[in-house]
């Protein structure tokens, strides 16, 4: 079988997007009560303006490493292993053969769904690794390939 | 079919003292209340016994097992019922605890384990059963799995042959003499953990003693300060002795068939056995005394908790040994060992700066807090830089590995002055992992984790800053690998 580097789907970019959006909303809402400690309890103004900066910044870096770490996330089946990639500035590659894969479960909440796409988690018997997100018929054919790899591996065992 | 069999009475007194082990802070409320007429001491009084007897005495009488020829089942639950279901292929280990009360009745604790996620429990525990029950297990585990279907000869009514086709001569027998039991005593650093306890109960005692206390030793001044200090140290190293030398008394490991046995203990005997071919690798390891003394522990890495109580959660086959045997000691226990200290310069790590930078890094933030908070006594923590230092240094110089053959790798990794040494089949290999940051690509460096199961989660052994091309010989190995 021929092996490919893929990438995810483009549209993963846009469910980054507004994850990075959801933590923007998340960190207002904990600057806002921040703001009524200060207005009942007295607490400290700094703890707000200091929750405030954050919750401008991290959305921003956020939302300014999107290109990035869609460029460098690859994954890459052969008929051995699952090979998965990331990072740039922090590389890591991961190797895990098809004969140790325990199971393949794909789940996708509510963003993922609406865009029609599904995580992917491999388990081992004692990790378990995540492709981020990949189409669905993609994602079923992926957990079916390994399935089937992972039986013939297992019967090559025996 | 065989009728569900109820465990040994005395098996209640196991369950009340599990029990008491669970819930003794209730023997606090009887304290609380010294009122023999008011209701509150009744309405106590009814709280603890059925905690400390009418509950154990239900799980008690609810708990049977039956020892088929296919699987262990246990039937479970006071109001919820739960039957257990251990067919033996999937056993990881068969554990045995005998307290010494139990050892004129034949009895004994039996505990069995399987891979199963399922956390802190075993899969099934038997407080008091025969000692034949474990060797049944032990048996039909051994038998080959084609034989494993339903058979009318093999079935319950002749647990008589049984344990006789276990306690076949051993492949291979090792016993402890009482010098390496002593060596072992001696050499254990698990008196820091002792002298933490001693330290502890230092704060119970009361204000005044340990006032009076200071204001003697301050008359005696600085000699006897530190003389007591020894004097803690040597109680908590001689405490640390004897709690080891009763946990490793009359150690034995025995292989018999595919099966490695480890027993221990005098108080307790404690005989878990653990199938070849389940182990996840081998360890070998050696704190700082041992290093210095050439003295080296062997332990086995199993997917089951059954070791629990010893070092590290690893089931210890070896607790003392010299550097020069231990290959030769191993080998027929475990055949895939090698038989010779192996080269393993493949892989490890040229320059020992980058681990020292990092340690250094990681105790400057403690350092800068005491200072703060202590600007005159801030500097003692300086001490931790050399140390810190030293130890980075350590962790460089124990990097090692190397493939020593298609299905086996050998990694060698450095912790708290703790060399370790791990023998891996390759097959036991969950993933692997390679990382490296963009400055490490300019130094031609990378880390490499290799992922294993131990106990009930994954044990990640990281090799830091290796040699970019060796690191990826290893990996591309083992994603290419036929």
């Amino acid at each position: 079988m021929p092996s490919t580097n893929h990438q995810l789907p483009p549209r993963i970019k846009r469910i980054w997007g507004i994850s990075a959006l959801g933590s923007l909303g998340a960190l207002l809402v904990i600057s806002g009560l921040l703001w009524l400690t200060h207005h009942y309890w007295d607490w400290s103004i700094w703890i707000t303006v200091f929750a405030l900066i954050l919750t401008v910044i991290e959305p921003l870096i956020e939302a300014a490493l999107i290109p990035y770490r869609y460029r460098f996330t690859r994954y890459h089946i052969t008929d051995l292993a699952v090979e998965m990639q990331a990072g740039f500035i922090f590389q890591k590659r991961v190797a895990i053969p098809i004969a140790r894969v325990q199971n393949v479960t794909l789940n996708a909440g509510p963003l993922l769904q609406w865009q029609k796409l599904t995580k992917v988690s491999i388990a081992t018997a004692s990790t378990s690794h995540d492709i981020e997100g990949l189409e669905l018929p993609e994602a079923e054919r992926l957990r079916e390939q390994i399935m089937r790899l992972a039986q013939e591996a297992r019967h090559d065992q025996a | 079919m065989t009728k569900p069999k109820r465990t040994h009475p005395l098996g209640l007194l196991q369950h009340i003292a599990k029990s008491i082990k669970d819930y003794w802070f209730l023997l606090i409320l009887v304290f609380t209340n010294h009122d023999h007429t008011s209701i509150w001491f009744w309405g106590i009084m009814i709280i603890l016994i059925i905690a400390f007897f009418v509950w154990p005495l239900a799980k008690w009488l609810t708990l049977t097992y039956v020892v088929a020829p296919d699987a262990v089942v246990v039937h479970s639950g006071v109001f919820v019922r739960h039957h257990e279901h251990i067919p033996y292929a999937r056993i990881q280990t068969v554990q045995s605890k005998q307290w010494f009360y139990l050892r004129p009745f034949k009895l004994e604790e039996v505990l069995i384990e399987t891979a199963s996620h399922s956390d802190s429990a075993p899969e099934a525990r038997l407080a008091a059963v025969p000692i034949t029950v474990a060797q049944q297990i032990n048996h039909y585990r051994q038998a080959p799995a084609a034989t494993s279907a339903p058979d009318p000869t093999t079935d319950d009514a002749t647990p008589t042959t049984a344990p006789a086709a276990v306690t076949d001569t051993p492949a291979a027998y090792y016993q402890i003499n009482y010098r390496d039991l002593v060596k072992f005593g001696l050499t254990s650093l698990i008196f820091i953990p002792f002298l933490l306890v001693l330290l502890g109960l230092y704060d119970k005692v009361p204000r005044n003693v340990t006032d009076a206390l200071v204001n003697d030793a301050s008359h005696l001044g600085l000699t006897l300060l530190i003389g007591g200090a020894i004097v803690i140290i040597l109680i908590a190293w001689l405490g640390a002795f004897l709690w080891t030398l009763t946990r490793y008394y009359h150690f034995e490991l025995s292989r018999a068939g595919h099966q490695l046995v480890t027993a221990k203990g005098l108080f307790q005997r404690n005989t878990v056995t653990a199938p070849l071919d389940r182990l996840q690798g081998v360890r070998i390891k050696q704190n700082i005394l041992r290093q210095w003394l050439r003295l080296q522990t062997v332990q086995v890495l199993v997917a089951s908790k059954a070791a629990s109580d010893d070092d590290d959660n690893d089931l210890v086959v070896m607790p003392v040994i010299d550097n020069a045997i231990v290959y030769d000691t191993m080998q027929p226990f475990i055949q895939w060992l090698p038989d010779h200290q192996p080269d393993l310069s493949a892989l490890h790590v040229a320059r020992s700066w980058y681990q020292i930078r990092n340690t250094m890094l990681v105790v400057a933030v403690p350092i800068a807090l005491l200072w703060w908070v202590w600007p005159s006594w801030g500097w003692i923590s300086l001490l931790l830089l050399p140390i810190a230092a030293l130890q980075g240094r350590f962790a460089a110089k124990n990097t090692a590995g190397a493939r020593l053959s298609p299905q086996l790798l050998a990694l060698q990794t450095g912790h708290f002055w703790e060399r370790e040494l791990y023998y891996i089949p390759t097959e036991k290999i969950q993933s692997m992992k390679l990382t490296r940051s963009i400055w490490m690509k300019r130094t031609h460096l990378a880390h490499l984790v290799v992922n294993i199961r131990h106990g009930n989660h994954n044990q990640a052994i990281e090799l830091r800053y290796l040699h970019a091309d060796a690191a990826h010989a290893i990996y591309d190995w083992y994603l290419h690998r036929t």
